[in-house]
């Protein structure tokens, strides 16, 4: 694999606006009633007026391992070897809903043609695009942002290779650890479990 | 158009290049080698994307966008880098908020008006552009005939960047002088408070050079006038280690930012405030300078507050004593580069002009008046040329000396204004209003909401632009089908920005050709001015090009403009006060009012002082108090998903406020009711119930959303919903239903927004 790509997501920036799932809706064309790619979180803990919330934009990790990919039983979820990004070839998919079983973040979804659709990093511009599409290029190679970081109010959100977000990364910063996600979670101190939320 | 374009031959979906040239170039190779399947059918269909600019128009603060168009459709967008609204500033990535980004959802939206209507035989019914206008014309020229221009009332609403010709047509030529507008359904005790003691009226902070920010009833990191300011509170922490307070009985994105969160009993602001002074004068850390060569009534002030404790605060607040030191003095010694910043959460309460008294007092007595980090009071700095006087076209003034109501019910009748939002209705009643002309505004959502809507249903004439079908454009006599910001021209110069003492312009073309039979505003007006006999007003083509004329001033074209988004054009320093004093009626900044006549005549009906004072909710002027029947306080507010534009018309944005709360999987796309679960366990009620909202004048039906973020006692929802509002089920409550004409705040008489409720669990499903 040349590179990795994956997010980096700062919940200190994030002012929890909704823009990236609004903006990944936009751009891949989906309904607002449709599957959700991206979701922003809110977290929240504690009772009046100890009470906190913390924001958290969250959608396919692109695993290393990625456990849909597992469970496939047709072959139709793909480990990109150009950028790791984890794509599905709609044609072979038979909507049996195994991925969405097994995936930690709930990322995997289903419109009603019951064909697997996520985030493919705005490989292209709807659903099933990712599969077979060119290399995910980075903006100073004449690649564009995906829909969700171009957006980004608070500047919270970044895709890219790993190995440059990970200059990004501050002390105490954790990496994925549940699924190998690749995604780079920075916070003040805040622990966050992520719950799966199975279509 | 501006911007880049490419055309290829190749695969429709594939990376889209925002630049032009070699990098285009370099992208096209890469992109047709490798799709297949699905793909293969949408590759044989040719496609021509450009990238164009526009400015967001649904908040109205013009935020640059970036819109890409494809085969004449706007397919997606995001904001222009470096734009002073929409990125924190010079070299900084601009984007656009969850609002912004759901923006195409309005302008292809299967709801839109697309097409004039009339009124025929009480019935609305589709018509021709020139039947509509030929139809309005008439009807304007006989209602003139019959009862005179004064008696069109002008509820302008939010014309494209406040574009002059709904006024030239209305006001200038029409005549008619009546006018309400958003400081008695939104900021009046704010800014009016402001003007009077600062002589601006809508200062705003400089975030980004800020140390210290109380956003006090100010949610801004979600109810922003462009992305700058929650992008500039951002920087303040990351840059300047800035501390933020959030002073909000609800806690919002800013409370979720904010190093401290304080959920303050409602209405009591003002106490804080002036607990605040206390501290700071009695810690000698004040601006002795700035108090002693600017300000007037600093002594009145200053006994104000003698036995205005942090300890009597607490008692008032439920802030502790220890707490109001620690924010005094934090914000005293990060001065100048401090700022204390009241907006809605003050200005809805009754008691809310003496609120913000107290605290725009905090900030002259600690002088972050137009500083750095502090207040700053905008400006662009520069004019632009008037296309009128440049052809020789004398534009009249027929509004002036046209015979206007005099009232004197209500304390501000008598010395600050004859009319506000919520008197409307008794003026049409007495029969001083008999028509309406209305810009993609809508008045039943803002205030006494029933009165207002028996009053439109009892004017002879109502005519309105819109895009929707509203409380306003369902009663109207005329509808013109408006063109969302997409579809027309723009400019703008300003003023409050990412950056932080220059001027701007922005500005764009058309991204798209008009949705129907929709119009811009430009030919709109202009073919109402023509028929009316007007039509040397508009000697124009396009609005377009009435900016070109207007920015000769600064040597630009509207080409170049719209090509660019945006131009910084001037500088602007700090403490402008220094060069002529302040803009206010002594050139001073005024803690004490004595000073403003007409608030020296408001504060003696009241019996209140013109100086800073605590002035208690007290069931007759200052705010109902709850009691054993009504015992919760009711409120409405705003999110980041929703703003006072057409929000709640757009799918996108009604998904992301449900998902905001977490009740996307119900199918209930209006508004909640946040209580807190103490009190909605002793209603029986459940997170997703449907509830009632009852108070002792009228009641709400909406679903209730539990929420630990919510203060116990306090209740509240997001505004614009219900009955009468752009939503295409008119789903959820209307807040203002409960509002009715003596819910006012007394100074400046707008629309105040605190009622005392109960709230019960009903049965059936939400609507």
């Amino acid at each position: 694999m040349t590179e990795q790509w994956g997010f980096y997501f700062d919940a200190e920036k994030c002012i929890g606006c909704h823009a990236c799932s609004v903006s990944c809706r936009v751009r891949n064309d989906i309904d607002a009633d449709g599957p959700k790619w991206r979701r922003v979180i809110h977290a929240e803990n504690g009772t009046f007026p100890d009470y906190e919330q913390v924001s958290v934009s969250i959608s396919c990790m692109h695993c290393e391992d990625p456990p849909c990919r597992t469970v496939c039983p047709t072959g139709a979820i793909e480990k990109r070897a150009t950028d790791g990004i984890v794509v599905v070839d709609q044609d072979k998919c038979i909507g049996c809903h195994y991925c969405a079983w097994s995936c930690p973040y709930g990322a995997p979804k289903f419109d009603d043609d019951d064909k697997m659709q996520k985030c493919h990093l705005c490989l292209g511009e709807g659903a099933g695009d990712g599969h077979g599409a060119p290399p995910k290029a980075t903006e100073a190679d004449g690649g564009r942002k995906p829909g969700c970081v171009e957006n980004c109010v608070g500047d919270a959100l970044k895709a890219g290779p790993m190995d440059e977000l990970m200059k990004e990364v501050t002390e105490g910063a954790a990496t994925d650890g549940v699924g190998k996600g690749n995604f780079i979670f920075e916070s003040a101190g805040s622990t966050l479990t992520i719950e799966t939320d199975s279509d | 158009m501006s911007g880049s374009a490419s055309t290829d031959g190749g695969l429709r979906r594939r990376t889209f290049l925002k630049a032009g040239g070699a990098a285009a170039a370099v992208g096209l190779t890469g992109a047709g080698v490798s799709a297949v399947g699905e793909e293969a059918t949408a590759a044989s269909s040719e496609t021509d994307r450009t990238t164009v600019h526009g400015n967001c128009w649904i908040c109205r603060a013009s935020c640059g966008q970036e819109i890409t168009v494809e085969d004449g459709k706007a397919i997606d967008l995001t904001g222009v880098d470096g734009h002073p609204k929409a990125s924190a500033g010079q070299g900084r990535e601009g984007t656009l908020c969850s609002k912004g980004a759901a923006q195409l959802n309005k302008t292809y939206n299967p709801n839109r008006i697309t097409q004039p209507h009339i009124r025929e035989d009480g019935e609305l019914r589709s018509a021709s552009w020139e039947e509509a206008i030929t139809y309005a014309a008439e009807r304007l020229e006989e209602f003139r005939e019959e009862h005179g221009a004064e008696k069109l009332l002008r509820y302008q609403g939010y014309p494209l960047a406040k574009h002059p010709w709904h006024n030239l047509v209305f006001k200038n030529l029409y005549g008619a002088p009546i006018k309400v507008g958003r400081k008695t359904t939104c900021h009046g005790p704010f800014s009016d408070s402001w003007a009077w003691m600062s002589g601006y009226g809508r200062e705003w902070p400089d975030w980004k050079h800020s140390e210290y920010i109380i956003a006090w009833g100010r949610n801004v990191m979600e109810c922003f006038r462009g992305q700058w300011e929650p992008k500039g509170v951002l920087d303040a922490k990351e840059n300047n280690d800035a501390t933020l307070v959030c002073i909000d009985p609800r806690y919002t994105k800013t409370a979720e930012v904010a190093d401290k969160w304080l959920p303050i009993e409602p209405r009591t602001d003002g106490a804080l405030a002036l607990a605040m002074g206390h501290v700071i004068i009695e810690e000698e850390l004040y601006d002795e300078q700035f108090v002693s060569k600017w300000s007037h009534g600093f002594e009145a002030y200053k006994a104000a507050v003698a036995d205005k404790t942090p300890e009597w605060a607490a008692e008032i607040t439920d802030i502790d004593a220890d707490v109001i030191r620690e924010i005094a003095i934090g914000f005293a010694e990060a001065a100048p580069s401090a700022v204390a910043f009241p907006w809605t959460g003050i200005a809805y309460q009754s008691n809310g002009f003496k609120n913000a008294q107290n605290i725009h007092a905090l900030n002259g007595l600690v002088g972050n008046i137009d500083s750095p980090g502090g207040t700053r009071q905008w400006t662009s700095g520069f004019g632009l040329d008037d296309p009128h006087e440049k052809r020789g076209i004398d534009v009249p003034a027929n509004y002036k000396d046209k015979p206007t109501p005099e009232y004197d019910d209500y304390p501000f009748q008598r010395h600050v204004r004859d009319l506000s939002h919520n008197l409307v209705p008794q003026a049409v009643e007495k029969g001083d209003i008999k028509g309406f002309v209305n810009n993609w505004s809508q008045p039943p959502k803002s205030g006494n909401t029933r009165a207002w809507f028996e009053a439109l249903e009892e004017m002879e004439l109502v005519i309105t632009v819109d895009a929707f079908w509203t409380g306003v454009s369902k009663r109207a006599d005329i509808v013109f089908p408006g063109a969302s910001q997409l579809e027309q021209p723009f400019l703008k110069s300003g003023g409050d920005s990412s950056y932080s003492t220059k001027g701007w312009i922005t500005g764009s073309k058309a991204a798209i050709e008009p949705i129907g039979d929709c119009k811009p505003d430009y030919q709109l007006y202009k073919a109402l001015a023509e028929a009316m006999g007007w039509g040397e007003y508009f000697p124009w083509e396009s609005g377009a090009e009435f900016y070109d004329s207007q920015l000769d001033a600064i040597g630009l074209s509207f080409d170049e403009l719209a090509e660019k988004s945006y131009e910084i054009v001037s500088d602007v320093p700090y403490r402008q006060y220094e060069d002529g004093g302040f803009d206010t009626v002594n050139g001073k900044f005024n803690f004490d009012l004595d000073v403003k006549e007409a608030y020296a005549g408001v504060a003696e009906d009241l019996g209140v002082s013109t100086a800073p004072a605590w002035i208690p909710p007290d069931d007759e002027y200052f705010g109902e108090t709850t009691n054993d029947e009504y015992p919760l306080l009711f409120t409405d507010f705003f999110v980041e998903q929703m703003s006072r534009g057409h929000c709640q018309a757009l799918s996108q944005s009604l998904e992301a406020y449900a998902e905001r709360f977490g009740h996307e999987d119900e199918e209930y796309r209006g508004n909640y009711l946040h209580i807190n679960p103490r009190d909605a366990a002793a209603r029986g009620i459940e997170d997703g119930d449907w509830v009632r909202v009852a108070s002792a004048d009228d009641e709400i039906e909406l679903m209730a959303n539990l929420w630990e973020g919510v203060r116990p006692g306090w209740v509240g929802t997001e505004h614009g919903f219900g009955a009468g509002s752009a939503h295409p089920d008119d789903a959820g409550g209307n807040s203002m239903i409960l509002n009715k004409e003596r819910h006012v705040e007394p100074t400046t008489g707008m629309t105040a927004r605190n009622h005392p409720v109960e709230v019960e669990r009903v049965g059936g499903e939400p609507q």
